[in-house]
This record gives structure tokens, sequence and C-alpha cells, in this order.
């Protein structure tokens, strides 16, 4: 292949774009809708991290400020932890709109992650929403096969293909300039939103966060560019196959058709058809069925208990739970604790197998549709993705536990025993002392982990690409 | 004539093609609105099982007490599901469908969501109403792009234009051939869904029926306007798919991006966190600030004792609720906030069919936001109803058997939404009168 043949090529190609009104009318609506989903993505982004920083912090102010007083009042009076917006959510949204942002923790009981932006808005959030990597994912590519269904299906129709090779221009460098020439052409989109994206992650300095985000922002923009070269490949091959340029077209419109709506779409009603979640309430009664079969703690004959309470007592040597040296409502309900909240979890990993299950459907899809793999990369290294948001569940629960199990050690150190003489309450101090809530996203390495399915495909597809045009460069016919 | 060009398209490829493509996908999308409303009856027996069961056990545990059981017990409403929900999920997959409270404080209860797997709330719903939204107009393109300029790149054109008298008359029969099938295909998939999900057929099912089928008249003209410009086949597929993309993907998203950031509802997170402020800091304050506040709402409790130097559950439960009072304020701010949101895209959608069509679906079957939001007014009823019935009992400290717990099973909550025929149908139909008949002015230069 002669290089400068193959820029030569790649340019007719720039020059033929830009002269239609495809490119021009395209380049306009896309600095609008490029505008429009940086203002809106990154308005969003500071303003809800603004609004939850400043709650957290004065739920942290609101926590150290209680008066000395029983540790279990601690426990009930509880935290929240809120979620924030990775700098990165600017570029893709993903399912941050559906996923709660805040949740209540206390004693003895999970609860759910309240306030998603979709249980506050209209059915409007039905159609989707606008955002950097929106813009990437479903109008880029529409814009790469409406730009390059005729490439080489009209310069064959109009016999020039013909012209071409008998100039002694070889297929491969047809092939491979066309397919070089559409590439380039979606990489001035790409470049452009790239560039607006690498100034929010630029500007944004939480220090700790900036290598993560940066490498975060890299893998992005690989994925993209690999993507659009899977994209344009995929243009010229159908262009090359058909046999006139509408044809080319119309069968390019409907594999996007097939890519970006229909097969995602149909995959995901699938999987939620085959695996059935179980409804809230339902779980609940599992637990508390869980619960009871373990033992009653209200139950003063109750089997568990009663041998918890016989070998504390035989290991301290004494009779009755009066005469033991700590406070025993405080180990029995950190005893408690850890056994529902163990149970709690497991069902909860119950129900996230069946989400996975479900989502696996749509993801494994990736080998066949590209858009599934960018969809999910995207998502994924945005900070956006399902896993993203479980990190910070799992987070919060932490924290959640170890604030009641805190509140509980500090009763059993520091109450005196039932019936024995002493103050039943506590310093304010040990409320200062325990550390507020933060957040840390996830790690980049666990990211990779998430999403080697979607690397994978990605990977594939590239090759295959590439093995289709070389394919093509063989057999592609004149006439 | 007629015969021959339903003959003639029934030949073609595209007809099979279209005809397959919506029967299998509407049949599915019927089919997962079945399984949704399945899911919604489990959940409720689960539901009624569930109350039934909890009341009676923690009846046994705690008989001796009936304000400790009433810190335990929780009461469900649920919001009865109609089969018309599953024509158009809308928001009532993300907004659970039933909500079991106590009777201590609302506000940390109200919100609490359903499981859902947030991955198949991010696809939506392929339900009937996303069928005709976004598929019925696709097939219309797909007929309809090379009405015109398939005959002319063929050549036929020409030997057509000799023999027929009128040419618009013929591309506007040959128009109505396959509009025509496709209103077949509309009319079969609503009167399936009408039988299989067994949606009684009333004013809401014919409303929902008659938007459908404005919806696709309005984009029958649409692709007549753009036919009768008389451009070459890729032109017309560019174009119609670029409005496609434009109108049910980009405009809506985009006005739903403004409204979520024009109307914020930081109100949502504050009004938790006064709640729980509001009652946790009366533990350390005097009895008098959370009676005084609790009898200013409720003065009908005002000759309960209330004893300074130890626990009384009037004094709880009192401050329980001083808990919702101090977060009653911005929980009315945040509601504001949310029928802001819808009155504004309401009014975009005025201008736009197919948010029109989504929002007014989701309306007719009662699973747009509004109709959350009554729920949960009627929720806040439930709850103080609850109370009110209870205090009496919990604060004379009456025993358990005093309540009759065979009443106090699920209760359910009846939509009742009203609409206006004028402003669900007006908007449609002038759009698409106005596109037609520019369409028609188009053609007489044929």
């Amino acid at each position: 292949m002669r290089k400068n043949v193959i820029q030569l090529l790649a340019r007719q190609l720039w020059q033929d774009a830009f002269r239609s009104k495809v490119m021009l009318i395209a380049s306009a609506l896309m600095l609008c809708l490029l505008l429009f989903s940086a203002y809106s993505g990154w308005e969003n982004y500071h303003d809800q991290n603004f609004t939850r920083d400043e709650i957290q912090d004065e739920v942290e102010e609101s926590w150290e400020n209680n008066p000395d007083k029983h540790p279990h009042r601690m426990a009930h009076y509880g935290s929240f932890a809120l979620r924030l917006k990775h700098v990165l959510s600017v570029f893709d949204m993903g399912m941050e709109n559906f996923v709660g942002n805040a949740v209540f923790l206390e004693a003895h009981k999970q609860n759910t992650v309240n306030f998603s932006e979709a249980s506050m808005s209209t059915g409007l959030l039905r159609f989707g929403e606008v955002s950097l990597a929106m813009l990437l994912k479903v109008i880029v590519p529409l814009l790469i096969f409406y730009l390059g269904f005729a490439t080489i299906a009209r310069e064959r129709e109009n016999g020039t293909l013909k012209l071409l090779i008998g100039q002694g221009i070889t297929r491969k460098e047809i092939v491979f300039g066309k397919w070089l020439g559409l590439w380039s052409l979606s990489l001035v989109f790409l470049s452009a939103i790239f560039l607006v994206l690498l100034f929010f992650v630029l500007i944004e300095s939480h220090d700790s966060m900036h290598t993560d985000s940066l490498l975060r922002y890299v893998v992005l923009l690989v994925a993209y560019l690999l993507f659009f070269g899977i994209l344009s490949a995929i243009t010229i091959l159908v262009s090359a196959f058909s046999a006139t340029a509408k044809g080319a077209l119309v069968k390019l419109l409907g594999i996007w058709l097939l890519f970006v709506i229909i097969v995602p779409k149909s995959l995901q009603a699938m999987g939620f058809y085959l695996y059935p979640t179980p409804s809230k309430i339902e779980m609940e009664t599992a637990v508390e069925h869980d619960l009871a079969e373990i033992g009653d703690s209200h139950d003063p004959n109750d089997p568990h208990f009663k041998a918890m309470r016989d070998s504390v007592l035989r290991v301290h040597n004494v009779e009755n739970v009066e005469d033991l040296p700590f406070n025993y409502g405080g180990f029995v309900m950190s005893q408690g604790e850890a056994m529902s909240t163990k149970i709690y979890l497991k069902h909860q990993e119950d129900l996230y197998e069946v989400y996975g299950k479900q989502n696996n459907l749509e993801r494994y899809s990736a080998f066949v549709n590209p858009y599934t793999a960018i969809k999910n990369l995207s998502m994924a290294f945005s900070g956006t993705d399902f896993q993203s948001f479980l990190h910070f569940k799992d987070k919060a629960e932490a924290y959640r536990f170890k604030l009641a199990q805190e509140m509980n050690q500090l009763q059993v150190d520091l109450i005196p025993n039932k019936g024995k003489e002493g103050p039943n309450t506590i310093s304010s101090d040990y409320w200062k002392e325990f550390p507020p809530f933060e957040y840390h996203f996830l790690n980049i390495s666990d990211v990779f982990k998430n999403e080697l399915i979607s690397l994978l495909a990605l990977v594939l597809w590239g090759v295959l690409s590439i093995f289709g045009l070389l394919r093509l460069s063989t057999n592609l016919k004149a006439i | 004539m007629y015969s021959l060009l339903f003959k003639s398209f029934f030949r073609t490829k595209i007809f099979l093609v279209s005809l397959i493509l919506l029967l299998t996908v509407g049949v599915i999308s019927i089919l997962i609105g079945k399984q949704y409303l399945v899911k919604q009856e489990k959940t409720i027996a689960a539901a009624q099982v569930f109350q039934e069961e909890s009341i009676k056990k923690n009846v046994e545990y705690h008989s001796e007490d009936l304000s400790l059981l009433l810190y335990y017990l929780r009461f469900t409403l649920i919001k009865k599901p109609q089969n018309i929900n599953a024509i158009s999920i809308g928001q009532s997959d993300v907004n659970p469908l039933l909500q079991a409270v106590t009777i201590r404080g609302l506000e940390a209860q109200k919100y609490d969501t359903d499981f859902e797997n947030p991955s198949l709330l991010m696809s939506g719903n392929l339900d009937l109403g996303f069928v005709i939204i976004y598929l019925f107009p696709l097939v219309l393109i797909a007929m309809t792009f090379n009405l015109y300029s398939e005959e002319k790149e063929l050549g036929t054109w020409r030997i057509l234009a000799a023999q027929t008298s009128g040419k618009a008359k013929f591309l506007f029969k040959k128009l109505l051939v396959r509009i025509l099938f496709v209103f077949a295909v509309l009319i079969f998939l609503m009167f399936l869904a009408s039988a299989m999900l067994q949606i009684p057929v009333n004013a809401n099912f014919w409303a929902i029926f008659i938007q459908s089928v404005l919806y696709v008249m309005f984009w029958s003209a649409l692709c007549f306007w753009i036919v009768s410009f008389l451009k070459n086949s890729s032109f017309n597929a560019l174009a119609l798919i670029s409005i496609w993309v434009v109108l049910t993907i980009l405009i809506p998203a985009l006005v739903n991006n403004y409204v979520i950031n024009a109307y914020q509802v930081p109100e949502a997170l504050d009004a938790m966190v006064e709640q729980r402020d509001g009652y946790h800091e009366k533990w350390d304050m005097e009895k008098d600030v959370t009676m005084n506040g609790f009898i200013g709402a409720y003065p009908q409790y005002v000759n309960y004792e209330v004893p300074q130097d130890r626990f009384s559950w009037i004094w709880y439960y009192g401050m329980q609720h001083m808990g919702d009072m101090a977060a009653k304020k911005t929980s009315k701010e945040m509601k504001d906030k949310i029928i802001q949101r819808n009155m504004v895209s309401e009014k975009v959608a005025l201008f736009i069919p197919t948010m029109h069509a989504q929002l007014s679906m989701n309306n007719l079957a009662g699973t747009d936001m509004i109709s959350h939001l009554g729920f949960l007014d009627a929720l806040t009823k439930f709850h103080e109803n609850l109370r009110l019935g209870f205090y009496d009992k919990i604060f004379s400290e009456k025993s358990e058997s005093s309540v009759d717990w065979t009443k106090h099973d699920v209760k359910f909550y009846h939509v009742n939404r009203e609409f206006s025929w004028l402003k669900l149908l007006l908007p449609t139909f002038l759009i698409t009168l106005v596109i037609g008949l520019i369409g028609i002015f188009n053609l007489r230069k044929l």
C-alpha cells in the first residue's frame, strides 16, 4: 500500500463530505448539542455534588453536636450517606439518574437508597438523556453511516471505481483509503467532545482523583477511537457489498436501529422475563423468616439467645446477666446486628445475582453488537454504571454497620449493667471522635475487571473489522 | 385501481418485513405488559400475606404493650393497578406500587423504593406504548420514503405519468394503501392488547386508541410531506430518519435535561435530614417543646397526662410526629417542584407529538408522575387516619385486644384521573393538518 495514495483517497472523502449539505447541517447540529450537553452535564454534576456535599457536612455537624446521651440513642439517630458523582459523569450519565442518591443509615435496619432523579421525573426520562457520551454513542454512529454509505457503492454506480482501479490504484488502497478517510472524519466529533471533557477533568481538582480521572479519560478515549474505527469499517463493508448507494443506506440505517435501540432493549426485556426478581416485600418476608429461624431476641426462652447467654455467663463465671462486668443489653444488640446484617446481605447478594443474570444477556451480546460494548465501557469508566452504584451502597452499608456496632460497643463498655449504679449517658466527645462517611470511587483496576467482557468484545470487533477490510481488499467488485 | 395497488404492495419485501416486525414486537410488548401485571399481582398477594402474618406474630410477642406493638407493625397501602397500566408502563416501574408504613414519622418511610434493576429502568420498558411511539413511525418511513422516488429511479414513473390523469392522486392512493396497512396492524394490536390484558374498553382505552391513531396520522403526514419534495430515495431516507431521531430521541431528551436542571430538587434531601433532626433533637429537650407542638396539631389529646420524669408513649409518638412537622414545608416544596417539572414538560409536549403521545398515554394509563403524587397524598392521609385511630388507645394504655386486627388488612388506593379530550387530541391533530396541507400544496407542481 502506498501511503500517499491512501492519503489522497482519504482527503478526497473529506472534500466530498464537506461539499455535501449533510456534513454542514450535522456539524452545526452537533455543535449546538455539544454545547448544550456539556453545559447541562456540568451544571448537573456541579449543582448536585454541591448540594450533596453540603448536606453531608450538615449531617456530620449535627451528629457531632449531639449532647451527652446513651449510645443506643445515637445508633438510632444514625447518619446519611449521600452519593457523589464522578467528574466523568459529565460525560456519560449512565445509570446515574436511575439509582438513588441518599440513604439513611440506622441501627437494625437497611434502608433503600432513595431520591433517584428518575423517581422525581416526568415520563420524558423514557426518551433518554442527552450527554456528551450519548452524542458519541447514538448520533455520531448515525453520522458515520450517513457520510459513508455512498463511499464505494456510488463510485461503483457511477463507474468511477473501475476508473480508479484502471489507473493502477489497488483495491486495498481504495478500501483502506476510504476507511481511514471516514474514520478520521468521525474523529472531528470525537476530538471536539473529548477536548471539552479534558477541560472538565482538569479543572475538577480533587488532587487524589486527578490521576484516576485522567486514566479513566484515556481509556474512554481509546475505546471510542476503536469504536469509531469499527463503525467506519462496517460502513465501508456494507457500502461495498451493496448494489446501490440507496441499498447501502437502508441497510446501515437498519443496523443502527438494531444496534442502538432494538437489540439492547429486547435483550434487557428478555433478561427480565427469564430471571424474574422478587419484590421488596417478598425479600423482606424472606429475611424475617431467616432471622426467626436462627432465634428471636425478644423471647427469653429462645434456644439461640439462651445458649448465648449461658455461655457468656459461664465464661465470666457468674449466675445472672446483671452480675456481668459489662452491659449485656449492648452485647445482645451487637450480636443481633451482626446476625441480621449477615442475613440481609446474603439475600441482597442473591438479588444482585439475579440482576447480574438479567444484565448478562445484554452484556454478552457485545460480541454481536459493538454498541453494547461501548455502552458498558463508557458507563463503567465514567463511574455511572451499576457496579459503581453498588460500590457506593456497599460502602454506605459498611459505614452503617460500623456505626451501629461502635455504638453498641460503647454501650457494652461504658453503660453500667442493668440494676447497677452509674450514669446512663456518655460524653458527646465520643460522637465527635467517630469519623464521618467519606466516599472514594471504585478503583480503576476494579473497573477493568468488571468490564473485561466489554473490552474483549471491542478488541475482537476491532480485529474482525481489519480482517473484513482485508478480505474486501481482495474481492471488491469494480462493477 | 386500489386492488392493484394493494396487490403490488403486498408483493414487496418491505411489506412482509414490516408486518412480521410489528406483529412480533407488538405481541412481545403485550406479553411484557402481561408480565408486569403478573408481577404486580404477585407483589400484592405477598403484601397481603406479609401484613396478616406480621400482625399475628407481633401481636403474639408484644401482647402486653399495644404501644410497642404499634412501633413495629406496618400497614400497607396499595395503588390499585389497572390493567391499562400495561399499555404504557411509564413511571410506574420507578415508583413503588405500594408502601408499608408504621405509625412513626411518615417522611422517613414515604419515599422508600422497591427493588428494581437500574439497567432495566434505564433501557425502559418495551411496552405497547413504546412500539407505537418508536416503531410505527419507522415502519411508515420504511414503506413510504421511496413512494415516488422508486418509480422515478426505476424509470416507471414516466409510464405511470402517461397513463394516469392525476399524478398526485396516484401517489396519494399509493400512500393510502400503506397507511391503511399500518392502521390495520395498529388497530389489531390495540384490540389484541385489550383482550390479552383484559383491559376494559372504557373512555381511557378509547382515548389511548385515538391518540395512537392520531399519532400515526401525524407520521403519515410527515412522510407525505417529505415525499412531496420529490427528491431521491437517499435524501428521503436520510431526512426522515433524521426527523425521527430528532423527534423521538433528541428533543424529548433535551427537554428532559433542561427540566431536570432548571427545577432541581435539593428539597428532597433537605426534608430527609430535617425530619430526622426534628424528631431526634426532642429527646434532649424539655417534654413541653414536643407536647406543645403536638397538642397544637391535635388539640383533642390535650387531656392525656405526660409524666415529666420518665418515658411515655404519648411523648414518643409526639416526637415522631414533630419530625414530620419539621420537614413539612420542605416536603411540600419538593412536591411543588415535581409538579412544576411535569407542567413544563406537558406544555412543551403540546408542540412535539412524540412527547405528547408519551405523556398523555402515561396520564391515561395512570402511570405518570402526577398519579404517583396522588398516591403519596393518599398515603399521607392513610398514615394520619391510622395514627388517629390508634392514638387514643395508645395514650390511654389500652391493651392489644382493644383493637380489631382483622380490620387492618391491606388497603387500596384507586387512581382516578380525569382528562380533557380537547387537550389530548387537538395538538397532534392541528400539527398533522398543517403538515398534510403543506404536502398537498407541494404536490401541486407535480
